[in-house]
């Protein structure tokens, strides 16, 4: 790609199109916009209207939010020398950075979509233990499930699990 | 190995917020204050004392005081939208010492497509966090500002001259934030116009379909009908389906997570992707001046939602759009 910036050691990323204009670093940057402007909508009554630059705005709001509990979570991983970043880290790192009230109700979540996906360490699923060894290997894919995954417990649960369809397909 | 490209990608993700923010720095009031400071490298350098500030501060906080920090936590927010603005001074200064015609350019792209976010910004700082504060949270307006100034003063006097507040908890993180931001921005030099469409061959084929008068597309339910209280009532069913057609998906995603190929996930969740797909095109395509069609672009979504049910060609063209999205 010949936007794309020299990074030592940088893994490649695929992007399904490949036209000259596709810009990579967009999706990269930014949640799909259709899926916020979703979520948006439906705390709007039946003819509400949303304005572009209100979904842009959230986009950014809500994409910087992910990065800015991440990069914390990341930290805390880095410092115990492991490499995969977990729910339980999101949720310290939601405590560390004040945001307390966010936690009861993430442990409920966390609590009961693994009890739905199965245990972790466990192969109750074919195809979740499958992916979840593949995220290991590959940095890039890594990021993409933690922000996967951050956006579905910050979100009520039907709307998690509305959001989970889309963002599984790239994996 | 495998975590620095993980960060580095977290980098290349908020260029263009950075950039937003960046142009806003040429109206800040304390530019030429900031000017006079040392370069790039002595600002890290001034990091690190603050952190063991910031755990004094942390130590402050009794587990009594819940009711107080739950007040704060709902006035940070804004507060941390409010500080981010500051940060790119840092970023300007590295990138004026390295190239100057870079920061020129800078400039010169920066002007015009990010007009929404001087708009903003062109206040004083000191103003501008009001109206953050009136906006989001109004009952809180009289109350917080003392709490953050009286918590917060003296590590943002110390390092960054401003009257800017943040919450302490989330000092340390936020200037990791920035200069991860600064590090993409300094890697991509060049911030480009967020783009209207995302493929060259679906922007096309948008632009080839017929359109109806006041330039909505043809061939959906939604043009049939001229009168708006009819759109209101389709609108109301493509609702009920959307959220219908969402819980199966969910439902197929838990039963079936590694077998993406059986005919009944496609089935089941080929109408929510179309969905999305439509709402994309049409808020992409609404950016090449069809107001009407931005407009009406979640009518339009649901519509072809409710027209995708009963014919199967139809729904075999959204499956083969599907798989071309998620390659």
């Amino acid at each position: 790609m010949a936007d794309g910036p020299a990074s030592p050691g940088g893994g490649s990323h695929e992007s399904g199109d490949h036209s000259p204009r596709s810009n990579v670093r967009e999706q990269d940057r930014y949640l799909p916009i259709a899926n916020i402007s979703r979520i948006m909508k439906k705390a709007l009554p039946a003819n509400g209207k949303i304005a572009k630059d209100a979904k842009e705005t959230v986009q950014e709001c809500v994409s910087e939010f992910i990065s800015f509990i991440t990069s914390e979570a990341s930290d805390k991983c880095q410092r115990e020398k492991r490499k995969t970043i977990n729910g339980d880290d999101l949720l310290w790192a939601m405590a560390t950075l004040g945001f307390e009230d966010y936690m009861d109700p993430l442990k409920i979540y966390l609590t009961r979509y693994r009890e739905m996906e199965g245990d972790t360490k466990g192969s109750a699923k074919g195809g979740d233990s499958s992916a979840k060894r593949d995220v290991q290997p590959s940095p890039n894919a890594q990021l993409a499930h933690q922000g996967s995954f951050s956006q579905n417990v910050t979100y009520p649960n039907s709307q998690g699990q509305h959001m989970m369809v889309p963002m599984q397909g790239p994996e | 190995m495998a975590m620095q490209t993980v960060y580095l990608k977290e980098h290349e993700g908020l260029v263009y917020n950075s950039v937003g923010q960046l142009s806003s720095v040429t109206s800040a009031p304390w530019w030429s204050a900031l000017g006079s400071q040392p370069v790039y490298g002595e600002y890290c350098g001034q990091i690190k004392p603050f952190s063991f500030e910031i755990s004094n501060y942390v130590d402050q906080f009794p587990a009594g005081k819940q009711a107080v920090r739950g007040v704060e936590q709902l006035l940070d927010k804004g507060h941390t939208t409010t500080q981010f603005t500051i940060f790119p001074d840092d970023c300007k200064m590295s990138g004026d010492a390295e190239n100057p015609q870079a920061t020129l350019s800078l400039q010169s792209s920066l002007a015009e497509p990010h007009n929404r976010f001087e708009i903003g910004f062109n206040q004083p700082m000191i103003c501008a966090k009001y109206p953050y504060m009136d906006q989001f949270y109004g009952l809180f307006s009289a109350f917080g500002p003392q709490i953050s100034g009286r918590i917060m003063l003296p590590i943002n006097l110390t390092s960054d001259d401003g009257p800017t507040y943040v919450n302490a908890k989330q000092y340390h993180g936020i200037i990791r934030r920035r200069l991860s931001r600064a590090k993409a921005v300094l890697e991509n030099k060049m911030i480009k116009r967020r783009k209207p469409y995302m493929h060259e061959s679906r922007h096309l084929h948008a632009l080839r379909r017929p359109r109806g008068c006041g330039g909505r597309f043809l061939n959906t339910k939604g043009s049939t009908n001229g009168n708006g209280r009819n759109e209101s009532k389709v609108n109301k069913t493509g609702g009920r389906q959307l959220q219908s057609s969402a819980s199966q998906s969910s439902e197929v995603l838990h039963s079936e997570v590694g077998t993406l190929n059986s005919s009944k996930e496609t089935n089941r969740s080929s109408p929510n992707i179309s969905g999305s797909e439509v709402t994309s095109m049409y808020s992409r395509e609404g950016f090449d001046g069809f107001s009407v069609n931005r407009l009406g672009s979640s009518v339009h979504s649901l519509v072809d939602m409710v027209l995708s049910r009963p014919l199967n060609g139809l729904q075999q063209y959204q499956v083969t759009a599907a798989t071309l999205k998620f390659d």
